[in-house]
């Protein structure tokens, strides 16, 4: 049991390899992409993505429960979550650029500010950036709180960058719970698997570390506290 | 911390902008032929890039008087293009045609490219054989692959950079106070 969270580090870490392996090698070059070496972003790109909803969920979460019994490890989970979220949300930021570059061409500035996905996206991101650097000051029960509020927000803005592709004016491609779902490539599906469960584990890897030590530094904080 | 507004910054200026030149002054390459008084000048470029739209431009004065020309890449795609002669000298005439750049898949040396000249009486006419090279450039949307790729073991390792830089700054801060305390008792 003390080596759980090395474990899943390890696993995530080789599955993340493995995830590697199938999208550089395995499955070849792809077919019907403008940018065919590009489209293997897609392996990291995807599961990143779906690890921020993840991660900014469990602040919306966290946020709530704070708010509801001025929960401690409530507050804990929404600021080291929220940590992570920016971390995999640059990732899937990032490389949805580099492939957007590649497959769509054009201005990547002009893109985001007319592609409902990548505006909505960007915002959530950037919501949470404000989120972190509030947190950075001292923390008083006035800044949990209203940390918590901000947190909050992301009940909106999750949903709607997730759903804004199916609904607004986006050329940014659905596949999760749409017709064409089942119409992907089994390796590519089998990539898309390994990467997310590879991410999953990786996030609650460092989730767990980044807990522990923000424990830590509240246990100091407190006990320096009390011999003042 | 400090890296993702640079990121941004550099991602934003990574745009570029390029066209396809086409005008005969762009082509590198030319062929011309005379039969008799009326003459027909190709300006090409013996290099068939793939991925990029491939162009050939043909100059004749109006006093030509076939009817119609195609182009033959033996086994490949052709195209026909229907001659604006008047019969009578009058000016030159300019026009072009172009192939698209997925017309071919693979490199190949001395491709031959026919082109026909057909006579309004339905004759066949002139057969005349141009000569080019089909060339596969090199990948350009690797860089963005690459571009991609490394942001992703970048992130990851910049964070467990940073949660260890301070998990150890944290501990030498507890470490410190405890022996402080120590040496008080």
């Amino acid at each position: 049991m003390r080596y759980t969270r090395e474990f899943f580090g390890a696993i995530g870490f080789i599955f993340v390899l493995i995830t590697l392996y199938i999208g550089l090698i395995q499955t070849g070059s792809a077919k019907f992409f403008t940018a065919p070496n590009a489209q293997k972003l897609f392996y990291f790109h995807v599961p990143s993505g779906l690890i921020t909803y993840l991660a900014f969920m469990m602040v919306v979460g966290g946020s709530a429960l704070y708010l509801y019994n001025k929960s401690d490890y409530a507050d804990r989970l929404s600021k080291c979550s929220a940590e992570l979220g920016l971390v995999f949300g640059f990732m899937s930021l990032a490389s949805g650029t580099f492939w957007m570059k590649a497959e769509w061409g054009g201005d990547i500035f002009s893109r985001f500010m007319t592609d409902m996905r990548l505006a909505t996206t960007l915002a959530m991101w950037m919501l949470y950036i404000a989120y972190v650097v509030y947190r950075r000051q001292p923390e008083t029960f006035q800044v949990k709180k209203n940390a918590a509020i901000l947190g909050l927000s992301g009940m909106v803005m999750v949903p709607l960058s997730y759903l804004s592709s199916r609904f607004l004016r986006s050329h940014h491609p659905v596949i999760v719970g749409t017709e064409d779902q089942g119409s992907l490539d089994p390796s590519l599906r089998f990539g898309l698997y390994t990467g997310l469960f590879g991410f999953l584990l990786l996030y609650i890897f460092l989730f767990n570390i980044r807990m522990k030590i923000e424990e830590m530094e509240r246990i100091h904080l407190k006990a320096k506290m009390e011999k003042i | 911390m400090r890296l993702y507004p640079y990121m941004a910054v550099i991602l934003l200026l990574a745009s570029n902008t390029s066209a396809e030149c086409r005008d005969k002054e762009c082509m590198p390459d030319t062929y011309e032929h005379s039969d008799g008084g009326s003459a027909i000048t190709f300006y090409y470029d013996s290099v068939f890039q793939i991925g990029s739209n491939w162009f050939i431009i043909f100059e004749y004065d109006s006093g030509y008087s076939e009817d119609t020309i195609s182009f033959e890449f033996g086994e490949g795609p052709s195209k026909t293009v229907k001659v604006q002669g008047e019969g009578e000298f009058i000016g030159m005439i300019e026009e072009s045609i172009s192939f698209p750049g997925s017309s071919f898949a693979n490199e190949e040396f001395h491709k031959k490219l026919f082109i026909n000249f057909t006579q309004s009486n339905g004759e066949e006419g002139k057969l005349l054989e141009l000569k080019i090279h089909i060339n596969k450039p090199p990948a350009e949307d690797l860089i963005f692959l690459w571009g991609g790729m490394t942001v992703f073991w970048l992130s990851i390792g910049l964070y467990v950079l940073y949660i260890s830089n301070k998990f150890r700054e944290l501990s030498d801060k507890i470490g410190v106070e405890n022996n402080g305390d120590r040496e008080k008792n």
